[in-house]
């Protein structure tokens, strides 16, 4: 079953007064359980093509479809409501809130949808805490922590609501790369464990070579999409 | 709703650890908040107590909550005079009629009549004090001529008249080097001079000794009239029902001697007017330079119009000289000498100079002994209580009329006992007022009709006057008259007998409410049950005179009040100004403030817009940022404000440095109050100016998209 239906989607967008065509006609499925990878050079598109998947953008034309929402279709709150309850998202620089502490990072998703007594959230907290290896640093600031243990901390966040889909872009750019190889790692024993689909950008190789399967985009098209061994 | 209660947790506690974090923001916009709301509450506070004490002086003084007066006058009313004078105001002619209209209207609990106005006052001089107590003294030697008391007095004053007349010669000598011997009024001055000649030479007096009161008719009628001190002052009076007076305004109370009795003619003369233009100028002088002392703490060594003062005490003790005979010299000595510690056998003069010669250390002893030992033996209002005195006004017609009204008191306002504004205000009784005005009461009437036809006036028309003067029976009636004249002698004298025993009567009788009533006032106060119901009664008063036909203008105690009322309006307004010019420059300041904040936060916004914050999430967190902070500090800032008016309060209150605001304070100094509403209204301006304030960057952080959480430069 697709979790992600992209058909015939373009986006232009103006940049000063130059009109970008981002994506110039794209179509994609991704089912759930998926580990996929999208990759890229910078400027191909990746970016644009995750946040439209991400309900954080919506196309120009053609239809996005999230957990069987067009995307299009629905109001910015609503938008706002489908990404709190379906999608986590990992970014590049880690995105944590620096006024709260570790834990309260991974419940702040929690809080905003409501509906969890305080131990609930605090098992769920903690049990993400000890899944991505960082069980002693819950009462932490984010500034204590070094770069790798921040974005394990935005794992736990994005996973923290059980989303259907969590979207990653460049979650390794800002980290050297065998503590980027940890995340991936991460990652994928989280997809492995509770099926939950994985869509990621990168540029780089190694990383790409983890994903069950590679979106290539370039210059706004997907050029191919081709899956990997299974020799993760 | 779990949703949102966890919501709304998580957005405080980031609200409040975004303020704790970035403490330099929080405790800018926090002090620019505290100390407008200390602004607003030691203002408001203070001005709620202006406008309560200048409530309390007007509307206890003369203003009652409204004031009625006839809507064609030319002038406003004035209650308190204004810079051109008294109010050009048409009289309400029959204010029987606008009682009895108005006393219909709901909440209407009395109607008070007045009529303000300025007169002279003749004052009299020492010298004919001193010849009115000869007069007396001859009297009583007259009923009992072997009154050794009576005997001495006599004597001794015949000495003080003796140096009185002497110091008028002298003065009389001084005045002719100025003038003209040859001018205009030669002849006339020749003839003063040969009659105070005549009382200074000791044959004046042997002769007295044999007929007395011829001696003092010539006294009286040829030698006082040249004191040259003898003068009138100006009086501003509130003609009115002087009983009614007394009860509507509650700060009225005598000072000295009694009320007017109800119905009966009189005055109550304003205590601070008496202060100021009737005491003898020394104990003024005493008295103001014991205020400037004792109340704002100036000193005679360094306050040169404390020295000026001083000086003008020095220069002046000769009129406590003339005020006193031997007897009461020698008196004055024996109790001075001791006090002062003055040499054995030091003379009155020396003793004066001696007690007058004030600085800081000596002041108060010799204050006290001023008080203590000469004060008791001297005149020290021109005018005492039961006198009767002589006021002049020029009436409505231009020509001037005169009463005599019998001074039953002094009087004065409670808590603004020192204000001129109210204090210079004499009472009188409205028939009084009527006379000098020139309304004609219904007595007035009588009398005058009653004259007309003793005289066998008829009225005339302008037509018919050279008729009724040169035309057929002319010289019949001339005749007639010319021997009416000369016949009649007896009856002309038992005429003016019978009119001063009707002048006597009219100075003494009691006039029923009906009589007091019946006649002109200038206008009216009203005095409501409920003074909060003050507009919505103004509007019925109104509505009532209207449809009574009568043309009266109703306006509130403030108005009426005139300079007085505009001045707190004035005040206020400065206050309101400099509250905006604050107020904005802190609306721009928070606004900065709050602006970089939510621009140094996209990212963060951003992130949780991705997560799935809403819009409203966001803008929520930073109000509770700029409320909660203006909350604590304006709550600071009232409390801090409550302490600045505790600690005015504890020191005494802000001192009235001025008659003005003497009366706006209604006392000696303000005591502000701290208003509930007052703190309620500062702390909902400062937040409304902090939201106000944050409107603009919460739009800002509105507008975060989530993709500014994907950006990447870091």
């Amino acid at each position: 079953m697709s979790i992600i239906t992209v058909r015939d989607v373009t986006k232009d967008y103006l940049l000063g007064k130059t009109q970008v065509h981002a994506l110039r006609g794209v179509t994609l499925t991704v089912d759930q359980g998926e580990f996929l990878s999208v990759a890229g050079p910078s400027g191909s598109g990746k970016t644009t093509l995750l946040n439209l998947i991400g309900c954080v953008d919506t196309p120009t034309t053609g239809v996005v479809e999230v957990a069987g929402q067009d995307t299009s279709k629905l109001t910015e709150r609503a938008l706002t409501d489908l990404r709190l309850h379906q999608i986590g998202f990992i970014f590049q620089s880690f995105n944590l809130v620096q006024v709260l502490s570790v834990f309260q990072n991974i419940e702040f998703p929690l809080l905003l949808q409501g509906g969890l007594t305080r131990a609930e959230r605090a098992s769920r907290v903690n049990g993400l805490l000890e899944a991505v290896g960082i069980p002693e640093y819950g009462r932490h600031r984010p500034s204590e922590l070094s770069g790798g243990q921040r974005q394990r901390v935005a794992v736990a966040r994005a996973l923290v609501t059980r989303p259907a889909l969590v979207l990653a872009d460049e979650p390794t750019a800002n980290l050297d790369s065998q503590t980027g190889q940890n995340i991936i790692d991460l990652m994928r024993d989280m997809n492995r464990k509770d099926g939950t689909t994985f869509v990621f950008s990168t540029h780089d190789p190694k990383v790409m070579a983890h994903a069950n399967a590679i979106v290539r985009i370039a210059d706004g098209v997907v050029t191919g999409r081709e899956p990997v061994g299974a020799t993760a | 709703m779990s949703a949102r209660l966890d919501a709304t947790r998580v957005l405080l506690r980031i609200a409040f650890r975004n303020l704790v974090a970035s403490r330099v923001r929080t405790v800018i916009i926090g002090l620019i908040v505290l100390v407008g709301a200390l602004i607003v509450v030691v203002g408001a506070s203070l001005m709620d107590s202006i406008d309560r004490g200048m409530r309390t002086s007007i509307q206890g003084s003369l203003g009652g909550q409204l004031q009625v007066y006839q809507s064609t006058s030319e002038g406003q009313l004035e209650l308190y005079g204004g810079l051109r004078g008294e109010s050009l105001l048409d009289p309400i002619p029959d204010f029987a009629r606008v009682k009895q209209v108005l006393s219909g209207v709901p909440n209407v609990k009395m109607i008070v009549p007045m009529g303000i106005d300025q007169a002279l006052v003749a004052t009299g001089n020492a010298f004919d004090v001193t010849l009115a107590r000869l007069r007396d003294d001859v009297r009583r030697l007259q009923a009992e001529p072997g009154d050794a008391g009576a005997r001495r007095g006599l004597e001794a004053r015949q000495a003080h008249v003796r140096r009185l007349i002497a110091l008028l010669s002298e003065e009389l000598n001084q005045a002719r080097v100025l003038v003209d011997p040859n001018g205009r009024d030669a002849a006339m001055r020749r003839a003063q001079r040969a009659d105070l000649d005549r009382a200074a030479a000791p044959a004046f007096w042997t002769e007295f000794e044999r007929d007395r009161l011829a001696g003092l008719e010539f006294l009286e009628n040829k030698v006082a009239p040249l004191a040259m001190d003898s003068g009138f002052t100006f009086i501003r009076y509130v003609g009115t029902d002087v009983d009614a007076f007394m009860k509507a305004f509650d700060l009225a109370e005598i000072a000295e001697g009694q009320v007017v009795p109800p119905g009966q003619r009189g005055i109550l003369l304003g205590k601070q007017y008496a202060e100021e233009w009737l005491k003898l100028k020394n104990a003024r002088r005493l008295d103001q330079i014991k205020d400037k002392r004792d109340r704002f703490h100036a000193r005679i060594a360094k306050e040169e119009e404390l020295q000026r003062w001083v000086k003008d005490t020095r220069s002046r003790a000769r009129e406590i000289l003339v005020q006193l005979d031997p007897l009461q010299a020698a008196e004055a000595e024996r109790r001075l000498r001791p006090a002062l510690r003055a040499p054995e056998g030091e003379a009155l003069p020396a003793l004066l100079a001696r007690l007058f010669d004030l600085d800081d250390a000596n002041f108060d002893d010799h204050y006290r002994i001023f008080y203590a030992e000469l004060a008791p033996l001297l005149r020290l209002y021109q005018i005492s209580v039961g006198d009767v005195i002589t006021i002049k006004a020029p009436g409505k017609t231009g020509a001037f009329n005169a009463v005599n009204v019998k001074v039953y008191g002094f009087i004065q306002f409670k808590g603004i006992e020192k204000s001129g504004i109210a204090g210079t205000t004499s009472v009188m009784d409205l028939q009084s007022f009527r006379d000098l005005y020139g309304y004609v009461t219904r007595e007035k009437a009588e009398e005058s009709s009653r004259i007309r036809a003793r005289m066998g006036a008829t009225a005339v028309s302008r037509e018919d006057a050279e008729a009724a003067l040169f035309g057929g029976g002319a010289s019949a009636a001339l005749v007639e008259t010319t021997r009416a004249a000369a016949i009649d002698e007896k009856a002309l004298l038992a005429g003016v007998a019978d009119k001063r025993k009707t002048a006597l009567a009219e100075e003494t009788r009691a006039y029923s409410q009906e009589e007091i009533d019946a006649g002109v006032a200038l206008n009216a106060a009203i005095l409501l049950d409920d003074p909060r119901r003050l507009r919505e009664s103004q509007a019925a008063v109104q509505a009532a005179a209207d449809a009574a036909g009568l043309k009266l203008k109703v306006i509130d105690w403030e108005a009426a009040s005139g300079m007085v009322g505009q001045f707190v309006l004035l005040l206020r307004g400065i206050l309101i100004f400099a509250l905006i010019i604050f107020f904005g420059v802190a609306l721009v300041i928070i606004n900065n403030a709050m602006v970089m904040a939510a621009l140094a936060r996209v990212k963060e916004v951003g992130t949780m817009r991705a997560i799935g914050a809403q819009r409203r999430f966001v803008v929520a967190m930073l109000l509770v940022e700029i409320i909660s902070v203006s909350v604590v500090f304006g709550l600071a800032g009232a409390a801090l404000g409550g302490g600045v008016v505790a600690l005015i309060r504890a020191s005494g209150g802000i001192p009235a440095t001025s008659d003005l605001l003497f009366f706006l304070f209604s006392g000696p100094s303000l005591m502000p109050r701290i208003g509930g509403a007052s703190v309620a209204a500062s702390l909902i301006l400062v937040l409304g100016v902090a939201i106000a304030s944050a409107l603009y960057p919460a739009w800002i952080a509105m507008r975060v998209t989530p993709v500014e959480a994907m950006s990447t430069e870091d």
